[in-house]
């Protein structure tokens, strides 16, 4: 803890070009994270640069792991139990790629204007647009939070645990990440924890998949699936496993509440694609590891997290299902600290009350207790017997998509406003790559929506 | 930012001295008591913005269809 030794008498506000400055605990913990940064960055060699990095990496690692959440991890794997080894690997390393694309520009906005997402549209395009983009965000996190408090009871469930005890571990890690009041703890807790995810990896070695049509299918994007409903939702479940609004909301206020300035855009950019690489290689791992249903002609139809791990456990062993249920587990915790914390950031940025990983608890009240509160309802509602909840986990990644684009919009503009952005505004390949990403967003939930209202035009178009 | 009614978790000066050295002065909490100004939405980013808005309304109805058709 920053507090020093001599305290003032009272906070006495010094005086900063004209204007009287109040020094907060949360301005002194973040001042402590930006002096061991700028002396890091007054070194030179390799050392000094790996030190640099380690010290900036965090909010883009933690943002693409993250969505390897509760419900991405089940898409991954029913994509590989129902389409094996062929278009879905590099259909998957392509939607990271988006994420890439889009996330970039969180991090130039969060760093050019030290402020969160939700702040900017409220102050930018006033309340009227600033409540529609809180409401879809609202709606897609708890909707999500729930689904990660499955995944969290399914794979724990898979060792016997029962669910209010799942629940309850659940619960403790996420108050544990919280409990030193400082963002760089926090941060450092959940990245220990997300590194859990390429769990998946080990798994996927275990069924021993044949490299040589892993490779084919990077490179030809062969073999295609048919073109028909069930193909569509889990286009576009993977599409909604790797970009969603919490996303954007999320690293941009982490950006913040890290300190990331300017200087820091390069490394920031660094901790996104090494994010979105690791996250690639967790979740084509889950697709080789569930690959053998598929080829073993085994229908993953009505799988739910925990239940691919007993289906793999005569090929893998007891040891690979273990670890595949213990990714599902990883996948929810993780999934529910970014965002419970992005709820609670947008919460604060928009109600204007004090939003801060490094707030003590007395200052950070309403902060911490909406972090809580949405975890508590989320872990609640799991815990109600007989609920269906497996519509939930079928519609959030498609929720999603659909919420992407309006929330994508307003990201344009805001990167894209000179008041604000100064030179820092996108350039025009970054512009192009991120209108393809919102055509593409709105295609497959228009796809999505024929499907629904017009099955039979799949039909008429040569699919079923 | 500290909250009204809330005692201020007393900051010594050196403390004070450092956060004013080593951040920039918009990361200061106190800075975000400045609002950005608003900005004027022209006619053809509202009718994107309401464009998108129908969109996402529409298909979320359409989402509520098929979990109802799954339910049932």
């Amino acid at each position: 803890m920053s507090v020093g030794s001599q305290p003032s008498p009272k906070l006495v506000p010094r005086v900063v070009d004209g204007e009287a400055v109040v020094i907060t605990h949360e301005d002194v913990d973040r001042a402590h994270d930006r002096v061991r940064v700028s002396a890091a960055r007054a070194r030179r060699g390799f050392s000094s640069r790996a030190k640099l990095l380690w010290l900036l990496v965090g909010p883009g690692v933690l943002v693409m792991l993250g969505e390897n959440d509760g419900p991405s991890m089940l898409s991954y794997a029913a994509t590989g139990a129902k389409f094996g080894i062929g278009f879905f690997l590099p259909f998957v390393a392509l939607t990271f790629g988006m994420a890439i694309v889009v996330q970039e520009m969180t991090v130039r906005l969060g760093a050019a204007t030290h402020r969160g997402h939700a702040e900017l549209i409220f102050e930018r395009f006033g309340p009227f647009w600033g409540w529609f983009s809180m409401i879809d965000l609202g709606i897609g996190n708890f909707l999500t939070l729930i689904t990660e408090f499955i995944a969290i009871r399914a794979g724990l469930g898979f060792f016997g645990v029962s669910p209010w005890i799942a629940i309850l571990i659940a619960l403790v890690i996420l108050y544990g990440a919280l409990v030193s009041h400082r963002y760089w703890t926090w941060e450092r807790i959940t990245l220990a924890a997300a590194a859990f995810n390429l769990i998946f990896i080990p798994v996927a070695l275990m069924t021993r998949p044949s490299w040589h049509s892993v490779g084919r299918a990077f490179v030809t994007w062969q073999p295609l699936p048919g073109f028909n409903k069930d193909t569509l939702l889990i286009v576009l479940a993977d599409i909604g496993a790797t970009v969603t609004p919490w996303m954007l909301f999320f690293q941009q206020s982490a950006t913040v509440d890290k300190g990331m300035t300017t200087k820091d855009i390069r490394f920031g950019r660094i901790d996104t694609v090494l994010g979105a690489a690791l996250a690639t290689a967790a979740a084509v791992a889950t697709i080789l590891a569930t690959a053998p249903l598929f080829a073993h002609q085994m229908t993953a139809d009505t799988f739910q997290a925990a239940e691919f791990a007993q289906a793999l456990q005569p090929l893998i062993g007891r040891f690979g299902a273990s670890l595949f249920a213990l990714g599902m587990v990883e996948a929810g915790i993780v999934a529910s600290i970014t965002i419970s914390a992005a709820s609670a950031y947008a919460f604060g940025e928009v109600t204007h009350t004090p939003h801060s990983l490094n707030l003590p608890l007395g200052q950070g009240k309403a902060f911490y207790s909406v972090l809580t509160l949405c975890a508590l309802a989320a872990a609640a509602i799991v815990l109600i017997p007989g609920l269906p909840l497996v519509y939930v986990v079928l519609v959030v990644n498609v929720v999603a998509v659909l919420a992407m684009p309006p929330a994508l919009v307003f990201l344009f503009m805001l990167v894209n406003d000179q008041e604000i952005m100064g030179d820092l505004v996108s350039p025009r390949w970054a512009n192009g790559l991120a209108t393809a990403v919102v055509f593409i967003l709105t295609a497959a939930g228009v796809l999505f929506g024929i499907s629904i209202i017009a099955p039979n035009t799949f039909a008429a178009l040569g699919g079923k | 930012m500290t909250p009204k009614g809330q005692p201020p978790v007393l900051i010594s000066s050196a403390d004070e001295k450092l956060a004013l050295s080593s951040l920039e002065h918009d990361q200061l909490v106190h800075a975000k008591k400045h609002f950005i100004p608003r900005r004027h939405l022209k006619g053809p980013e509202l009718l994107v913005l309401w464009a998108l808005r129908t969109y996402l309304l529409f298909m979320m109805a359409v989402v509520v269809y098929q979990v109802w058709i799954a339910a049932h």
